[in-house]
């Protein structure tokens, strides 16, 4: 099992800033709950993962459109909208 | 009459109701003089609009009147853990990332509810996005044990054990992903069970880890129990993983005193505090004295839970959690230049510190060079725990423990060490990883705070569960138990 993480990778993969405390914290408390998950590591576990259902029916159902929310019940609870639509600040830059 | 209400079992408000002995306005209005006086105190709810509620209640009635009243739960206030959609009611999660969100639409529950005729009661504080054991990472408010207000409730279902244990409803829901229902339940000295994984359907649940999560019935006696999972359980084919299993979960189990009851072996030995070792050995003596069959079984696997499931759970959160990205609904931060700006920094002023410390652990357990350490190794061991507690249950009916290890600790004790607090769930959490049903009954004190003892059973055994928890609760004095406030 891994030794170590590189925390600035991980906040930067799940989009999160940490300020300097942050980091440090976050740290040293990963180091100590990978420490626990150490059990796994050494434990003998089957070769293959079970993934049947615990309650075994089948999960197919006829593909049949249903309500949806419509835009207005949308746009009301977004943080920004514009006639109708959600508006986000501009992804594509005017040379790219 | 109405300064007693609160005392009173859902099941016998229910019987008043029908005998035209009381109106829902009138326990509802009850009710909210009793929020008045002590929810600043407990911190149980974090919202309750008092206009609707007696809305709902004059409609109740006006059906009742006209005969048509829509079963038990006919003006019976339930009262919903933020996590639940209503529609038209805050859905925060206690988090800041969704403090302005009102939920557009119903969860299925809530649909099942306002079905039932049931009044919807107001919302229920909680962990921020249910990742928790004590209810102290709501970003709204601090929730405190009736039985004792300097100690923790439990979490992160707490709003909903503490708004119970303090005779402010008479039913609420809670959600469970490793004990999240059960361990407040047994905090607080109530009734709480988490169904079999796909008995109760998951849509309108805000998901936190969907292979474990289970929405679930918390009350003050096992009766209200029941009442309240009949009126839940059904298919629904908005979660794929919901099924029309209801009548096979709730088919009345036969004579709970012909149960066979295993005793995982050592389980005394893990860190379980001298009187709650005492109230769960009086309550298996009491199981033998009633005919029960006692035995000792073998879980080999079970210290893996615990890593096993913050690997799978902290997996799952990473990925639900990649939707609050500050688009489509909850906060935005005011800071964002660009699309990624904008995502990183709404999500990094919206979590709190438990939240980020999940998402960043199970971003790691997921990440290139890790995920065969980590998480594909937890499946296998969820794989094996699974496999070992059906091999158990299949030569007994129910398995027995403690349903928390030590009981309720003062707030602030274990806030600064995650890992202590995630022990708190050692005895709850194989239920959650295997799929199975289990349930928290009352059983003692430890000094003045509740103490539960907790039972598994094999998928769809809840009747068996409820039988089980009945005969106890028949012979002992913990049913409908409120702390004096």
């Amino acid at each position: 099992m891994a030794e170590g993480f590189d925390i600035d990778h991980l906040a930067k993969l799940a989009r999160l800033n940490l300020t300097a405390a942050e980091k440090v914290l976050y740290s040293s408390q990963l180091t100590q709950i990978l420490g626990h998950f150490q059990a796994l590591a050494k434990a003998d576990l089957p070769e293959t993962i079970d993934l049947a259902r615990v309650v075994s029916e089948s999960a197919l159902r006829s593909d049949e459109p249903g309500p949806v929310l419509g835009a207005e019940a949308v746009t009301r609870i977004a943080p920004a909208s514009r006639d109708g639509q959600i508006s986000v600040p501009r992804v594509v830059d005017d040379e790219a | 009459m109405a300064d007693l209400l609160h005392t009173l079992s859902a099941a016998e408000l229910g019987r008043r109701l029908s005998a035209g002995l009381l109106t829902s306005r009138t326990l509802c209005e009850a009710l909210i003089a009793r929020y008045h006086l002590l929810n600043k105190k407990v911190g149980a709810f974090t919202h309750l609009d008092e206009r609707d509620v007696l809305t709902q209640a004059d409609a109740s009635d006006a059906r009742r009147k006209a005969g048509q009243g829509r079963g038990p739960l006919e003006g019976i206030p339930v009262a919903i853990k933020d996590n639940i959609a209503v529609k038209g009611q805050p859905l925060t999660c206690s988090s800041q990332m969704l403090a302005s969100l009102v939920s557009p639409y119903d969860a299925h529950v809530t649909e099942r509810l306002r079905a039932a005729g049931a009044i919807l009661y107001g919302r229920l504080n909680m962990d921020e996005f249910a990742m928790g054991s004590s209810t102290e990472n709501s970003a709204i408010q601090k929730t405190f044990n009736p039985w004792d207000l300097a100690c923790i409730p439990g979490g992160s279902s707490g709003g909903s054990a503490a708004a119970l244990a303090a005779g402010l409803v008479p039913l609420a829901l809670g959600s469970d992903t490793g004990g999240s229902i059960r361990q407040p339940a047994s905090h607080c000295g109530i009734v709480g069970l988490k169904p079999t994984y796909g008995l109760i359907s998951r849509f309108g649940l805000v998901a936190f880890a969907s292979s474990l999560d289970q929405i679930g019935p918390m009350a003050r006696c096992i009766e209200d129990c029941e009442l309240l999972l009949s009126a839940l359980a059904s298919a629904d084919a908005r979660d794929m993983t919901c099924f029309a299993v209801a009548d096979r979960a709730l088919t009345p189990a036969g004579d709970a005193k012909k149960l066979r009851i295993g005793i995982p072996k050592g389980f005394l030995g893990k860190g379980v505090g001298a009187e709650v070792a005492t109230a769960v050995t009086a309550a298996i003596d009491f199981y033998r004295s009633q005919g029960c069959a006692i035995s000792e079984v073998e879980l080999p696997s079970a210290d893996l839970a615990v890593p096993t499931y913050y690997v799978v759970a902290t997996a799952e959160a990473s990925s639900n959690l990649g939707r609050y990205d500050g688009v489509r609904y909850g906060h935005r931060s005011a800071s964002a230049g660009t699309p990624v700006e904008m995502m990183t920094n709404s999500r990094s002023e919206g979590f709190g510190a438990e939240v980020k410390r999940r998402i960043l652990l199970g971003t790691f357990v997921l990440s290139a060079g890790y995920a065969d350490a980590y998480y594909m190794r937890a499946l296998r061991a969820r794989s094996k725990i699974r496999a070992e507690y059906l091999a158990a249950l299949a030569t007994v009916d129910v398995l027995l423990t403690p349903t928390v290890p030590t009981p309720a600790f003062k707030v602030g004790e274990k806030a600064s060490d995650p890992l202590q607090l995630y022990l708190e769930d050692i005895f709850t959490i194989p239920a959650n990883l295997a799929g199975l049903p289990a349930i928290s009954v009352p059983c003692g004190k430890s000094g003045h705070l509740p103490v539960g003892f907790h039972l598994v059973g094999a998928p769809l055994s809840e009747a068996k569960l409820l039988a089980a928890g009945r005969l106890f609760e028949s012979a002992h004095g913990f049913a409908h138990q409120q702390a004096a406030l």
